[in-house]
């Protein structure tokens, strides 16, 4: 019993993470409706940001965002005018096409500079554990589930309370009722991807404090958040949190009770199940 | 003289034919370059396979090594465990990979997973048979299991040349076009490309969207895996790193960027695309490891952006022209044949 809570509590932690990459996807995805399939190796970029950044500078990963935040805004800017603005009005073929075209880019350009082999920083600051009852929780963990939810909340608040925010929202809801208020779709998309590829600098950076990197990763991050955003649906920015500690959870108990190689199979067996049974998700509007 | 359209097709079909069939026999002593054409073909008949569920049926499976993984299994275990021929190996490979695809296409099409979902649904099980794969210690394990060596064996289709490989792979090749080219032109074909535009309103005339989509999603799976068994044997071993979901995105995307829904499309750009890439990184592997890659990536965006109705648009278009002239027939150039 203690193993089964113990885990449940490190994946839910986890699962606040894997939100808050998903928040990035389904921002890119509700937003313009664009299959993006680099997602997972926008989060792989940031964690080899975060590293070269950290091993440059020296700097702790928790503080990288400062740099890697505003720096994937710009990637994300600029593939959106790049490759992105031109399949707005193709099929969804082509758009797949492309972010498929872009994964393999980036896969291959982070191959070419840091060459395969995993890295990883030097121990963070945030390190150690606490004992709360009898169960360790890894203190890395802790911080940035806590982070996660704090940008996730604050996301939620931008894009309630500010005029880009809520430009975002009502292209999102309805285009052309948008552009007639007054909201320039093209800058409106360009902000939401270059939003929804800085969100993960951050989750680059805390998943840096206790984990290296490789270029295989972006796969793996891929199909998670898109298995969080299957689980929770679009448009409910909480039930995106529920349904990352819910994946994180589940991934941490079949690696605790089963196998630790099981954890990919648990989580995609969930989203095909999802897709089967509620394809609109537990929280979607849509 | 005048030269009819048709004899002047069976003509450049026959050329290209021989020309398939004399390639090994010029570079029979090279057996790199003879891996090379050889993987050429078989991301040719994976994307010609592909072309009837993606290309007409508009499902963008990105599934194809997990049917091609199961096809290889299945021949490779029964070869190694009861010394099962291959050629039957073949027969039951595909059958297996087709039950596979009925127990996984059934529900899906059942539960109207579309689209996105149905892509990325696919890519997940790809990855699902990989871990399974290694989990079960009896028939996979994450250790190679290697198929007996022999130096020439019709029967157990083990040679110690990859020259036979070649010949099988191109058999299969043209048994794939030639499959391709019938349902173009037959009614499920004219069905799989209606739903592919738009499956609500093919609904509404009457086309069984689910019972055609599955057919389509069955043959499909079919052929893939019988290829998986060639694969096997060509490559001496089996591993569950057989199943790729890398590999599998890339026959999706030969199959878009080759033009969807033409019969000849996927392997244009299979033969255009994989040689372009594997000639990249013969000549730049030695110096910068995985520069052939960001070139590739690239090309293939500027593709995908630029000619969103694939390179074989391009090619028929030339034909056609080419035709006129020679046959000069005008009609030729307005002709709307499905597939082609």
């Amino acid at each position: 019993m203690d193993t089964v809570i113990q885990s449940l509590l490190n994946g839910a932690l986890m699962g606040c993470v894997y939100a808050l990459i998903t928040l990035g996807l389904s921002l890119i995805f509700g937003v313009m409706n664009v299959v993006n399939f680099a997602h997972g190796d926008f989060v792989m970029l940031a964690m080899y940001f975060t590293f070269f950044i950290g091993s440059m500078w020296g700097v702790d990963a928790v503080f990288t965002p400062a740099v890697t935040f505003p720096l994937l805004f710009l990637v994300g800017v600029v593939a959106y005018y790049l490759i992105i603005d031109g399949t707005l009005r193709q099929k969804y073929v082509t758009q797949i096409a492309v972010t498929v075209g872009l994964m393999t880019f980036l896969r291959a350009l982070t191959q070419l500079m840091w060459k395969a082999q995993p890295r990883a920083l030097p121990y963070s600051l945030i390190q150690g554990s606490i004992h709360i009852a009898g169960y360790n929780i890894m203190l890395s963990r802790l911080i940035s589930a806590g982070v996660s939810i704090l940008a996730i909340g604050g996301v939620s608040l931008f894009l309630s309370r500010t005029w880009p925010g809520r430009a975002i929202r009502a292209a999102s809801d309805d285009l052309d009722a948008a552009s007639l208020m007054g909201v320039n779709y093209r800058w409106t998309y360009a902000l939401a991807f270059g939003l929804g590829s800085a969100l993960t600098a951050i989750a680059g950076g805390l998943l840096m404090t206790f984990q290296q990197v490789d270029p295989t990763m972006g796969v793996r991050f891929g199909l998670l958040s898109w298995c969080v955003l299957a689980l929770a649906g679009l448009g409910s920015i909480p039930g995106l949190l529920i349904s990352g500690v819910i994946v994180g959870a589940a991934e941490a108990l079949s690696m605790s009770l089963w196998d630790p190689r099981a954890r990919s199979l648990i989580v995609y067996l969930i989203f095909i199940l999802v897709l089967w049974v509620r394809p609109r998700g537990l929280f979607g509007r849509k | 003289m005048r030269i009819k359209a048709t004899t002047f097709n069976r003509v450049l079909l026959g050329v290209l034919l021989a020309i398939a069939l004399l390639i090994p026999l010029l570079i029979r002593t090279n057996q790199y370059n003879l891996v090379l054409v050889t993987t050429v073909l078989l991301f040719g008949v994976l994307a010609t396979a592909w072309n009837i569920i993606g290309g007409m049926a508009g499902q963008l499976d990105l599934a194809a090594f997990a049917y091609l993984g199961l096809g290889a299994f299945t021949s490779g275990t029964l070869l190694i465990r009861w010394n099962v021929s291959p050629w039957i190996g073949m027969i039951l490979g595909g059958l297996v990979a087709t039950g596979f695809a009925v127990l996984v296409g059934f529900p899906l099409f059942r539960f109207r997973v579309r689209e996105v979902w149905y892509a990325l649904t696919s890519s997940a099980l790809v990855e699902v048979l990989k871990v399974a794969f290694v989990m079960w210690e009896d028939v996979g394990g994450p250790v190679e299991r290697y198929l007996p060596y022999y130096s020439f064996s019709l029967y157990h289709m083990r040679f110690g040349t990859y020259i036979p490989y070649y010949y099988i792979m191109l058999a299969i090749l043209v048994i794939a076009i030639v499959v391709n080219y019938r349902i173009g032109r037959s009614k499920l074909g004219f069905y799989l490309r209606a739903l592919g535009e738009d499956e609500d309103a093919a609904e509404i005339l009457g086309v069984d969207a689910r019972a055609c989509k599955l057919k389509a999603l069955m043959i499909y799976a079919f052929i893939v895996g019988a290829t998986g068994a060639v694969y096997a044997c060509m490559y001496g071993f089996i591993h569950p790193s057989f199943f790729s979901g890398a590999r599998s995105t890339e026959v999706a995307i030969l199959g878009i960027v080759g033009g969807m829904g033409i019969t000849y499309g996927p392997l244009l750009a299979a033969v255009i695309l994989v040689s372009a890439r594997e000639f990249l990184r013969a000549s730049l592997g030695g110096q910068m490891e995985s520069l052939y890659l960001v070139i590739y990536s690239v090309v293939l965006i500027l593709i995908a952006l630029f000619r969103p109705q694939g390179i074989a648009v391009f090619f028929r278009d030339a034909y056609r022209k080419l035709l006129s002239k020679v046959t000069g027939d005008e009609h030729v150039l307005r002709a709307n044949t499905p597939g082609i």
